[in-house]
């Protein structure tokens, strides 16, 4: 048991180094002042001035020893302060991962958006140079009355020309008709005169 | 491959492998190069890293169509089509599956392919070249099931409608026609050139750039790079670039467009021009974006040059693979 300890309490000397140099030293000379008091036979008052060197050192080894409690517990919870930012930080990166996935797709949404705005920007541009839809039915609507009302006009007009036709054929039919008999006339008329004079020689 | 070998190099085309890890890219050599997206991304890569895994000479002439479907790689380019195994590809087994060739009428010189692009709705591949024709290859079937033709030159851009089921063609001519895939008609044309707005005398009429999402199209090349609605048939805004466009998409809420001129340019729908990205190349033949991974998106861009510039970021280059 001595021999382990012993490596023990090697190693830990070792590694605490640097503090405990001081700390070692103010402990190994209050053992031999305590035992060169213990052991010496000197005037009360120096044995007492001596004793309360060693209780002053006493209280020194206490402090630091304290100190050094006070420390460690603060050591213990820094880390667990460490530990929660950590998860905190982890946290927040994990949630700006699934931000910038949604970020993402907002963009692609929004550029879909933004290239079928320009498709209609593009397509109404050409609307545009095409004339008003209403102003057009309206021309539309004059041709049409202006192309009715001539269609009567050429219907009266039409209608005025067949009767006309009509009444001078009649006309021009009745006069040849009359030319006709009036040549009749006539023939009979020189018929008859050839008639009789070759009967009134023959006498 | 020499220097100088290097120094005149255009990349025409780029695909995607399906898992999105791999980037093939075909140049005017007729070579196709494998480059792998996880060892150019990777933080601690090399030059190594931006160097090809594989390359391979794929076809006679340049390659100026590649395109990934049902794992596998479709290249086009000196009038006939070959398919190689993404999978194979990998394990740097060169093999083409199958090659293909569409009927052109008897003629001395085999045209070249200019367009190729998939219509997935009914699993077929679409063809435009320089026979003035638009071809269709029945995937599962193998063989070409019909042609479309009115074109009157050469065929330069194709695009499909996927919800109507009908196919866009930009040709020399400088007419956009759009074509029912079922009936095989041209449903519109349209002469691009004939609108005071988009047209530009200086350049010419042909249209080198076509693209469309359903509603709405963005065609240029001589005229400028205009958007049109295509239930109304009419151009809805003009894009202000100085050069004549030969590839662009949409993207989110911009279009980008890239052609002549070493920059990407970023515009919005109503017609302003957002900002001009340089690049490496000095012209731009080809700009992809890798949709098939969610961790290598990254835009592609290449040109007139050996290098391919690489954006992990569109607002500007990150690195350059190098042939």
């Amino acid at each position: 048991m001595g021999s382990v300890t012993d490596d023990e309490v090697i190693r830990k000397r070792l590694l605490i180094d640097g503090d405990g140099a001081g700390d070692d030293r103010r402990i190994n000379l209050l053992l031999k002042t305590f035992t060169k008091w213990c052991n010496s036979p000197g005037t009360p008052e120096e044995s007492f001035t001596q004793y309360q060197r060693m209780l002053g050192t006493l209280a020194q080894c206490e402090f630091s020893l304290g100190k050094t409690l006070m420390v460690y517990d603060m050591n213990l919870r820094e880390m667990e302060n460490y530990g929660t930012i950590y998860s905190n930080i982890e946290q927040n990166i994990t949630s700006a991962h699934e931000k910038i996935a949604e970020c993402k797709k907002e963009i692609q949404r929004a550029k879909r958006v933004r290239k079928n705005r320009q498709e209609y920007d593009a397509l109404a541009k050409v609307i545009q140079n095409h004339p008003n839809r209403h102003e057009t039915l309206k021309q539309l609507e004059a041709l049409d009355k202006e192309l009715q009302q001539l269609s009567n006009i050429k219907e009266n007009v039409d209608a005025k020309l067949e009767l006309r036709k009509k009444q001078f054929h009649v006309l021009l039919s009745t006069i040849q008709e009359l030319q006709q008999t009036l040549e009749n006339d006539e023939k009979l008329d020189t018929d008859e005169n050839n008639q009789q004079s070759p009967s009134g020689s023959a006498e | 491959m020499g220097p100088v070998e290097l120094l005149h190099m255009s990349v025409f085309s780029q695909s995607f492998s399906p898992c999105g890890r791999f980037l093939a890219a075909g140049n005017n050599y007729g070579e196709i190069a494998i480059f792998s997206l996880c060892a150019a991304l990777s933080p601690d890569t090399s030059e190594a890293g931006r160097k090809p895994v594989l390359t391979f000479s794929a076809h006679d002439g340049p390659v100026f169509c590649l395109e990934s479907f049902g794992g596998h790689l479709l290249s086009a380019g000196d009038g006939s089509v070959s398919a190689w195994n993404w999978a194979e590809l990998i394990k740097k087994n060169v093999k083409a599956v199958w090659t293909r060739r569409p009927e052109y009428k008897a003629s001395m010189e085999i045209p070249e392919i200019n367009a190729m692009v998939i219509n997935p709705r009914d699993n077929s591949v679409v063809f435009g070249g320089g026979d003035n024709n638009v071809h269709i290859l029945d995937l599962e079937h193998g063989v070409f099931k019909s042609v479309f033709r009115g074109h009157t030159d050469y065929v330069h851009c194709l695009s499909v409608r996927e919800r109507e089921g009908e196919v866009l063609s930009g040709s020399e001519d400088g007419a956009v026609r759009i074509w029912d895939t079922r009936t095989s008609q041209c449903v519109h044309c349209v002469e691009v050139h004939k609108y005071q707005k988009c047209a530009r005398p200086q350049f010419g009429k042909w249209i080198s750039c076509l693209t469309t999402d359903s509603d709405w199209m963005l065609c240029g090349g001589g005229p400028s790079l205009s958007l049109w609605h295509l239930r109304s048939l009419t151009p809805t805004s003009v894009f202000a670039l100085s050069g004549c466009q030969r590839r662009a998409t949409f993207y989110q809420d911009m279009i980008l467009a890239v052609g002549q001129g070493p920059t990407v340019s970023h515009c919005l729908l109503g017609g302003q021009v957002k900002a001009q990205i340089p690049c490496t190349p000095n012209n731009i033949n080809s700009l992809e974006l890798n949709t098939n991974s969610a961790e290598h998106q990254v835009l592609t861009v290449a040109g007139s040059s050996q290098f391919v510039d690489v954006f992990t970021n569109v607002s500007y280059r990150a690195f350059s693979l190098c042939f």
